[in-house]
């Protein structure tokens, strides 16, 4: 850590570590449950998120998605900051986490209290691995997203770095800047700085597995085989009769009742 | 202007420097040998007034000076501004936009300015933004820990004027109450001038008990211009000179 040695710490007493005291959406007695997925670039997370939130609607259950780093607010500021590289660890840190409290009050919240499954292609991990890795102090990241309640079940799709590696490179050649961790300095060229940074990442998510329960889905494997995992965890951690949508109104009533509907209306 | 023509420059003394908590990372501090002077204060409390007398009077007196203040970075004031406007960002949202246009404007002008030796006036600085979101009921413990990537100032001067002033400055110079300046977003009161005077009275009490922590001095602005101003020159000579 370049940082934290020479700094002094200020009002941090008593400050624990806020994924110690940090509790579930069951934990805090909300009707909805939220799942999220975590794993590096190319582990084939966002492939099984899908698949699971397919299987979900298809059983008529009330499902919602959101990824990370998609609030229509935020996203200007950041891809202006990623375009014309003004990003620091600390504003890439802080930009994320904005962007990530927009989606969490405007959208996940309210969800959940409506007894929504809440999907989330990343969650609060993303940011303790990747912004620790370009160097922000552990702590003041965690205590930043202490705010957000912990998932009620995280699904960590372990790949072999050169699997995953592999995916990326094979499909898209073009690394962008802030993906290939080129603001680290970590090597001149994109697609080593690409492998040294996700390696790093995969370190901060093995350290974290143990500690926030991750439900660790072997990604070398195909993926009908992952998503029977999934599914079959899914089915045991979660009522899911409990998440039907509710017997009402269909939202739009056929072209045919609804145009007498209104013919029957008093004309002014 | 009185007392610029002074041959005699001073060089700034060296001062220990400290990040209030975890820093930016990968910040020699002892490189920084500027300093950072902070106006805190309500809208109407004078803040402008003085941070332009204090700039004439220092680059007079021979110091580079540099302005930052709320919402002026490059990266998010835009983004800001807009999403301000339409008043739909909930209020952690909110205090973690505003905290990302603080530290870009740390990282891009406040830091580079104090390394090259200049003097860095800040029209606010984190305790606007903390007092704001504590009003708005938000963790102390939380916004300690964000704003730990701050740099303590060398002085902080909080600009005191009671609330029934700063609505007769306001209304002297606008003839209307700003929506935010008035804590409307808060439902204090459906009235802006209850609500103005509910929120800005909030805001004061916030100030002192972040005085207590962050030991910033407070300057009573009911006096004359002139006066506080000199008031504030003879402080800053002081953290100047090293005192």
């Amino acid at each position: 850590m370049p940082c934290g040695q020479k700094t002094v710490v200020f009002h941090q007493a008593g400050f624990s570590l806020p994924g110690l005291s940090m509790k579930t959406f069951a934990e805090l007695s909300f009707p909805g449950r939220l799942i999220a997925v975590e794993g590096l670039d190319g582990s084939g997370k966002s492939t099984q998120i899908y698949l699971l939130k397919r299987w979900l609607e298809l059983q008529e259950l009330k499902v919602y998605f959101s990824e990370w780093n998609s609030s229509e607010l935020v996203k200007s500021a950041t891809s202006k900051g990623k375009k014309r590289e003004l990003l620091t660890p600390t504003t890439f840190s802080l930009i994320h986490a904005t962007d990530f409290a927009d989606r969490y009050e405007r959208h996940l919240v309210p969800l959940l209290r409506a007894g929504y499954i809440v999907l989330c292609d990343r969650y609060i991990f993303t940011a303790f691995a990747r912004d620790v890795v370009r160097g922000c102090p552990p702590e003041w990241v965690r205590g930043i997203y202490n705010f957000a309640a912990l998932p009620d079940l995280t699904f960590f799709f372990k790949s072999d770095l050169e699997v995953s590696l592999k995916r990326i490179l094979d499909g898209r050649p073009q690394l962008k800047y802030f993906e290939a961790g080129m603001d680290l300095r970590l090597s001149a060229d994109p697609y080593e700085s690409f492998r040294i940074f996700q390696g790093r990442i995969l370190e901060q998510y093995l350290a974290m597995s143990t500690e926030f329960n991750f439900l660790v889905v072997d990604a070398n494997q195909l993926v009908e085989k992952q998503q029977a995992v999934v599914r079959e965890l899914v089915t045991q951690r979660l009522d899911l009769a409990s998440f039907h949508r509710a017997e009402r109104l269909p939202a739009k009533s056929p072209a045919e009742p609804h145009r007498k509907a209104k013919e029957e209306e008093p004309v002014e | 202007m009185k007392g610029v023509a002074n041959n005699h420059i001073v060089v700034p003394r060296r001062s220990e420097r400290r990040f209030y908590g975890h820093g930016i990372p990968g910040v020699d501090l002892e490189q920084l040998a500027g300093k950072l002077i902070v106006v805190e204060g309500a809208d109407g409390s004078g803040r402008s007034t003085q941070i332009a007398r204090l700039v004439e009077w220092l680059e007079g007196s021979g110091h580079a000076t540099v302005q930052v203040g709320l919402k002026r970075s490059t990266l998010v004031s835009e983004e800001l501004e807009q999403a301000q406007e339409g008043n739909i960002l909930s209020r952690t949202t909110l205090s973690l936009f505003y905290a990302t246009d603080f530290a870009d404007q740390l990282e891009n002008i406040i830091l580079p300015a104090l390394k090259a030796g200049f003097v860095v006036l800040a029209d606010r600085y984190i305790y606007t933004l903390m007092a704001r979101d504590m009003v708005r009921g938000m963790d102390e413990t939380w916004l300690k820990n964000l704003y730990g990537l701050a740099l303590e100032p060398d002085a902080v001067f909080y600009l005191n004027v009671p609330p029934e002033e700063l609505v007769q400055r306001t209304f002297a110079k606008n003839a209307a109450l700003d929506y935010w300046e008035s804590g409307m977003d808060q439902g204090l009161s459906r009235d802006l001038f209850d609500s103005f005077m509910k929120y800005q009275t909030a805001m004061q009490k916030t100030f002192r008990r972040l005085q207590s922590s962050y030991g910033f001095t407070i300057v009573d602005g009911m006096r004359p211009a002139d006066v506080i101003n000199a008031e504030l020159r003879k402080k800053i000579s002081a953290v100047l000179a090293g005192k």
